[in-house]
């Protein structure tokens, strides 16, 4: 009995080691803004399928669509004095909610636990800043971009530099945080391009290290998210060159669950609609965005 | 002077976690209680077949993160028994808490002299009788010391039913941290409760012990 006990432990180990070996290593694709690309923790779980007569049918049903944030990303979502959720996505969220003639309701999770929530069906929605990335599209479906994600370049106080479009950073000596989309930017068309020496370019682990050596002079420039970098540049004594969306990839989009195209169909139009009549706009400057 | 006046704004709004936190770490100790005392006497008097089961439960459960835990019951389990995410993580809590209370009462069980059960089967009680009226009011009284630290463990661990989204203390302080931009305050205020909670239950616990303290 003893003896068994060693040996399935050891076995077990000896095996979790091997698939270990043998899985495919996760792309490091990080997403441009928004909160770190997230783990899906029960990814392996195929998703619940949407029931008879569709998703949307249910929520109407319902009278109630129940959508998941993570309200720690001020100015995204985030909660007041009051237990009320506020930002730029809570507003829109319910914006989309009286065009579907629901009452929203809204759970606060962990970014993590938001994606296996959609799936199982916790949640009809996930509004969280939440970019559509390769690995995320293929547990859930996503919207069409209701925000466009736009970078930022950033340099000292005093700087005299002016750029007008992104190439004017040509020749700079530059940084970025490292594995961003900014950085992959700067390496496709400032280096390979030849515009950029390779060791002009600097990489950081966070942006505020990356911060800091702009206003020493080390680095001339540097390209992160436009939205953190508001609240850095102020803190820190920076100053916002440009903010642009040329270097971005893609925007935000609400997360829905997999399979579910009347849903997805519907608030695509309805996002369509409210960036056409300038909602977005609107709730996007109420919020202090760029 | 403006740090205890944020410190004071920030533990109004924590205080509503409060309740959260003090719920889940009662449901969860229960549960844990009725789970750990049960497996245990399985697991020292019951039959080769349940010793076996109470084996495999108390090795599995405490080999596995409780985290992992909250989330099969909540994601798995409960896409068909339908479970509010606090009946969830607390019962999820509660089922991980039975895996370390069952080696709390194995340990008093065992620690009760194997000559009390022949005595006691000797002036004519049943096997069930001894374990009831004999055994088991010692070992409850040996097990408290070791029960006292696993509730404390269990306050704590009621943070970890944020990941199926209770707001408990610990998700308010992040939320006030979040807005605030001061993690010190909101921290601090989650120090300051967590801090409280436990003296009160090491005390409450403290006097259970002196009050059942057997006179030798």
């Amino acid at each position: 009995m003893k003896k068994l006990g060693w040996l399935l432990s050891t076995l077990l180990i000896v095996l979790l080691a091997l698939s270990a070996c043998t899985a495919v290593p996760q792309a490091a694709a990080p997403a441009a803004g928004g909160e770190a690309a997230g783990g899906e923790t029960a990814s392996g779980e195929t998703a619940a399928p949407a029931a008879e007569g569709g998703k949307l049918a249910e929520i109407k049903a319902a009278g109630k669509i129940v959508v998941g944030t993570s309200a720690d990303y001020a100015p995204y979502e985030s909660i007041d004095e009051n237990g009320n959720f506020v930002g730029f996505d809570m507003d829109l969220i319910r914006a989309i909610g009286e065009k579907l003639g629901v009452e929203v309701e809204i759970v606060d999770m962990p970014f993590d636990s938001l994606i296996a929530a959609v799936q199982q069906g916790k949640i009809d929605a996930v509004i969280a800043a939440m970019q559509a990335t390769a690995e995320r599209d293929q547990q859930v479906d996503f919207t069409i971009p209701y925000r466009m994600t736009k970078d930022a370049f950033v340099a000292a106080g005093d700087s005299t530099l002016v750029i007008e479009k992104p190439e004017d950073a040509a020749g700079k000596r530059i940084g970025a945080q490292t594995g961003t989309v900014q950085e992959g930017w700067i390496q496709k068309n400032l280096v390979d391009a030849g515009l950029t020496p390779a060791d002009m370019v600097f990489s950081y682990e966070r942006a505020d290290q990356a911060a800091l050596d702009v206003a020493n002079g080390r680095i001339e420039l540097l390209l992160m998210d436009a939205e953190p970098s508001i609240a850095l540049a102020e803190e820190t004594g920076l100053k916002i060159l440009l903010i642009t969306e040329l270097t971005a990839e893609g925007g935000k989009s609400i997360a829905i669950p997999d399979g579910a195209t009347d849903l997805k169909a519907e608030l695509d139009r309805i996002i369509q609609e409210l960036i056409d009549d300038g909602t977005v706009q609107k709730i996007q400057e109420a919020n202090g965005l760029p | 002077m403006e740090f205890f006046q944020d410190l004071v704004t920030t533990l109004n709004f924590i205080l509503q976690g409060l309740w959260v936190t003090i719920g889940v770490t009662i449901v969860a100790l229960v549960v844990g209680l009725v789970f750990g005392v049960v497996t245990a006497m399985l697991r020292v008097y019951g039959n080769a077949f349940f010793q076996r089961i109470a084996t495999v439960y108390s090795v599995i459960v405490r080999a596995v993160p409780v985290i992992v835990i909250i989330f099969i019951l909540y994601f798995v389990i409960a896409r068909f028994v339908n479970l509010s995410p606090f009946w969830a993580g607390s019962l999820a809590l509660g089922f991980a808490s039975g895996a370390y209370q069952t080696e709390i009462f194995r340990g008093a069980f065992q620690s009760v002299p194997s000559g009390q059960m022949v005595a006691a089967r000797a002036i004519g009680m049943s096997r069930w009788q001894a374990i009831q009226s004999i055994i088991f009011p010692q070992a409850v009284r040996l097990a408290l010391p070791g029960w006292g630290n696993e509730a404390t463990l269990v306050l704590k661990d009621s943070t970890l039913v944020f990941v199926v989204g209770v707001p408990e203390i610990l998700r308010r302080a992040q939320q006030v941290s979040a807005r605030t931009l001061e993690p010190f305050v909101a921290y601090a205020a989650a120090l300051l409760l967590y801090l409280a909670l436990t003296l009160l239950t090491t005390q409450l616990l403290q006097w259970l012990e002196r009050r059942y303290r057997l006179q030798m």
